[in-house]
């Protein structure tokens, strides 16, 4: 298996152990131990709840540098909807575009276009469909990892088409080269993130192939450089856009309309980790019947909410009705457009999704149901009190941990008290202020 | 032919609860995905026992889900103190159910609970008597594609 790579580094040295971001985690991937937390790779889906945890800056997503960029010789970026969002609308949709070429975009890509060519995609996916319901939005990059970690049952009902994000770098860099005569490798697309999840999904896409853009620059990262622009900027017309001002992507960013034209009855939008985990619970017992389509944000509030926001999200959320309220209908040219693409293009993803190999299940099956009962055999002596005390944050979590030889019995305070002295000297040292 | 057993575990169902009803296919697939099952296996299972569960639930008093792993397949015996089947064929009918309006709403009794059985088993074998019980006996392989 290869390396993972994932959104988030740890700095060891800020880490105070009080273990927020291991009661946070919702795949139970962290571990404190010796007062550090750490993070299992397998075992993280790059949700972003430990970084919203830590109050000591000692957990940082990870973004692809600005400054790398510059070895391509023409940057177009692939904004997602969620950026307009983040400023008054005074500052419109076009402007926002214009202060990105300013800080050295070379052109923005408005993927109106892609974004109802998925829709239609997923429309006719759906009605092909011949597997089991409901089929389930790969989107959001960290849905996607929470089925192939959690509930690999699941993977085959996570929707094979493409993301937008990527139709649309496909078909800039097409577009570009042609234009520029300039070659496919020479242009970047970046992506301009509201999540380092998506950044990672383009670093490491959960099928195995690749991803078509270059890398990603997180919002909150070029947020400040962004108002300055727009603070000292007039109002100008937009001519190097490519846009045809019918503004209908902010669909996408918003929750509950991702695919504003499925069917209302059969679709249902699921936002926030907790919700979508308690729905896939029900879905794996073959609960959830009559839904054709789920459509999944980790986010409460979808990609407005993403973690690399700079905007409260209620104010956000507003902007982004009010920017949907204002759409015009689409334009001939555009209805071309997707007439011309939606024959030429196939929108499926390049490789399957699969499981995700977690550690431990690759042994015989004989040697997995001992060490199972091994584990179980344990859980009888520990407390059941999830303290955490021992790195694990569930007795439970413990027991595997020792089956798997991630840590050893002692690490329980309950089954040997001088662990507590052990933990006193580090968080003596550790602990700041009272 | 079917392996030697590795694990064998056997729950209480109490009929009439729906609150608590589901725990037992929840912790079954929990144990499958511990160990590492085929995706395709658990999701079959878990369909099975949820089923098998809800039925117990919705028309028996008590039963019992006897769940045993060997090293090609997982079989799932599900047996109750209920009313039994009086027509075996109609139930095997999708749609078909004896489900009251109230269950109904509770989201129960589609009539696809046998039905589902039989399409995610490898094999199901039904044995029932009115006014004593009825035994259903499930068995998932351990298949690796899919
Ligand atoms: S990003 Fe999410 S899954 Fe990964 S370690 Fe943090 S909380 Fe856990
Ligand atoms: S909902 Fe959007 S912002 Fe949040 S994790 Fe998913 S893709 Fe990222």
């Amino acid at each position: 298996m290869n390396e993972l790579t994932h959104g988030f580094r740890i700095e060891a040295e800020k880490c105070h152990g009080c273990m927020a971001c291991m009661r946070a985690c919702p795949t139970r991937a962290i571990r404190v131990k010796k007062g550090r937390a750490s993070v299992i790779p397998q075992l993280c889906i790059d949700c972003g709840s430990c970084l919203a945890a830590c109050s000591t800056g000692a957990i940082a997503a990870a973004t692809v540098g600005f400054a790398e960029l510059d070895k391509f010789k023409y940057k177009v970026a692939v904004v997602t909807p969620a950026l307009y969002t983040q400023f008054p609308l005074k500052h419109a949709p076009a402007q926002v575009n214009r202060a990105l070429r300013e800080l050295g975009f070379d052109a923005v890509w408005e993927y109106a276009v892609d974004i109802e060519l998925i829709d239609l995609a997923i429309r006719k996916y759906v009605k092909n469909w011949s597997g089991p319901f409901p089929l389930i939005s790969n989107s959001c990059p960290v849905v996607v990892r929470l089925v192939q970690v959690a509930y690999p049952t699941l993977v085959n009902q996570l929707i094979r088409v493409d993301a937008p994000r990527e139709t649309a770098a496909r078909e800039l860099k097409r577009r570009y080269s042609k234009k520029l005569g300039l070659e496919p490798s020479e242009i970047a697309a970046v992506y301009i993130a509201p999540c380092q999840a998506k950044t990672i999904s383009i670093l490491q896409p959960a099928e195995g192939g690749g991803s078509s853009l270059d890398g990603s620059v997180g919002i909150s990262e070029i947020y400040n450089d962004l108002l300055s622009i727009l603070r000292r900027g007039p109002a100008e017309d937009d001519p190097a856009g490519n846009g045809n001002g019918s503004s209908e992507w902010f669909h996408w960013g918003a929750p509950e309309g991702e695919f504003p034209s499925l069917s209302q009855e059969h679709y249902l939008p699921l936002l926030g980790l907790s919700d979508i985990i308690k729905v896939f619970n029900d879905i794996e017992k073959g609960k959830i019947r009559n839904i054709d389509f789920l459509e999944c944000h980790a986010c409460q509030g979808a990609c407005i909410g993403g973690n690399l926001t700079v905007e409260n999200l209620y104010v956000a959320r507003t902007r982004n009705l009010r920017l949907i309220s204002g759409l015009s209908l689409p334009s001939q040219a555009m209805g071309d457009e997707i007439a011309r693409r939606l024959s030429e293009e196939d929108f499926s993803l390049r490789a399957p999704i699969l499981p995700r190999n977690v550690e431990g299940r690759d042994i015989d099956l004989r040697d997995r149901v001992a060490r199972k009962k091994r584990a179980d055999a344990m859980m009888k002596t520990l407390p059941g009190l999830n303290c955490g005390l021992c790195g694990a944050p569930s007795c439970r979590n413990h027991a595997e941990d020792v089956s798997l030889d991630r840590a050893e019995t002692v690490e329980c305070v309950f089954l040997s008290r001088d662990r507590i002295d052990v933990l006193r000297t580090i968080y003596k040292k550790t602990a700041r202020g009272d | 032919m079917t392996g030697a057993e590795l694990l064998r575990e056997t729950f209480e169902i109490q009929g009439r609860d729906f609150d608590k009803a589901g725990e037992i296919s929840s912790e079954i697939k929990v144990t499958l995905l511990d160990l590492g099952i085929p995706a395709e296996s658990i999701r079959r299972s878990v369909v099975i026992a949820f089923e098998a569960e809800m039925n117990v639930v919705m028309y028996a008093d008590k039963g019992t889900l006897t769940f045993v792993l060997t090293e090609e397949e997982v079989k799932l015996d599900i047996c109750d103190e209920g009313p039994g089947i009086a027509d075996l064929e109609l139930a095997f009918q999708e749609g078909f159910t004896t489900a009251s309006d109230e269950m109904r709403e509770l989201g129960f009794g589609f009539g696809m609970g046998l039905p589902n059985m039989e399409k995610n088993a490898d094999d199901l074998r039904v044995e029932t008597e009115v006014g004593k019980g009825t035994s259903v006996y499930a068995r998932i392989r351990l298949n690796t594609h899919g």
